[in-house]
């Protein structure tokens, strides 16, 4: 049996895979000003890894796919959240410091650089989604027994 | 300001979405429910971008590209599921 698809379904998949990576980022990018957000642009990239595993097949995704470096990449969204919610500890934790009085990220609202830590903390939740969901779904088809 | 002719557009919409609902309930082999479901992601598509203008909200419509784009992935993984792919 064949492991990946078709040559019209791996074409569509070289010219859609950074369209959907490019969408996801920016729906990522832009959680603090349209619908969207750390969870949803993390699991539109992570459709964008799908899809390579679907077109492609497994073989292609194993050389493509680090597990380490994934388990980090999931680790370090983590600590990157953890990290933008402890700016402000002086007065509280989740204090947004630096949308109050921040060198950064303070401009106009409903400019991109806007909302304090909450870019940071978009980001921080997309890397960890789509690192985590392409785990889960390259270790769900490496496993390949049938019976038993 | 609500243009009425999008809810007049985005209801012969829903009708045909009806009907393809109707062939996938109906469908009597799984190749047919799966062209249901791929007709009813298109028209889904068509009535998010008809009620964004109806709302005249323009951000609505990032929802819909998304959709769009993973519909398109939910469609393949079934039919390469369904051609035997993944023995």
């Amino acid at each position: 049996m064949r492991e990946d698809m078709g040559l019209i379904v791996k074409t569509t998949a070289r010219a859609i895979i950074p369209l959907i990576g490019i969408f996801g980022a920016y729906i990522v990018m832009h959680g603090h000003l349209t619908p969207g957000g750390g969870f949803q642009g993390g699991a539109t990239i992570a459709g964008a890894g799908i899809l390579f595993l679907v077109a492609f097949g497994l073989d292609e995704m194993k050389k493509h796919y680090n597990k380490s470096l994934y388990s980090v990449l999931e680790g370090v969204g983590g600590l990157a959240f953890l990290g933008a919610a402890m700016l402000g500890m002086g007065v509280a934790f989740f204090y947004n410091t630096l949308w109050h009085n921040g060198p950064f990220f303070n401009g106009e609202p409903g400019t991109l650089l806007s909302a304090g830590f909450l870019p940071i903390m978009n980001l921080a939740v997309g890397l960890k989604v789509f690192t985590g969901l392409v785990s889960a779904l390259t270790a769900i088809a490496l496993y390949r027994r049938w019976k038993s | 300001m609500i243009e009425p002719v999008f809810f007049y557009a985005a209801l012969i919409i829903s009708i045909g979405a009806f009907l393809a609902i109707l062939r996938i309930l109906l469908g009597p082999t799984v190749p047919d429910r799966v062209v249901g479901v791929d007709t009813l992601n298109t028209l889904v598509v068509a009535g998010m971008v008809l009620l964004g203008a109806a709302y005249d909200r323009t951000i609505y419509i990032d929802i819909a590209i998304v959709y769009a784009l993973l519909s398109y992935i939910g469609t393949l993984i079934v039919a390469r599921y369904l051609q035997g792919g993944l023995k």
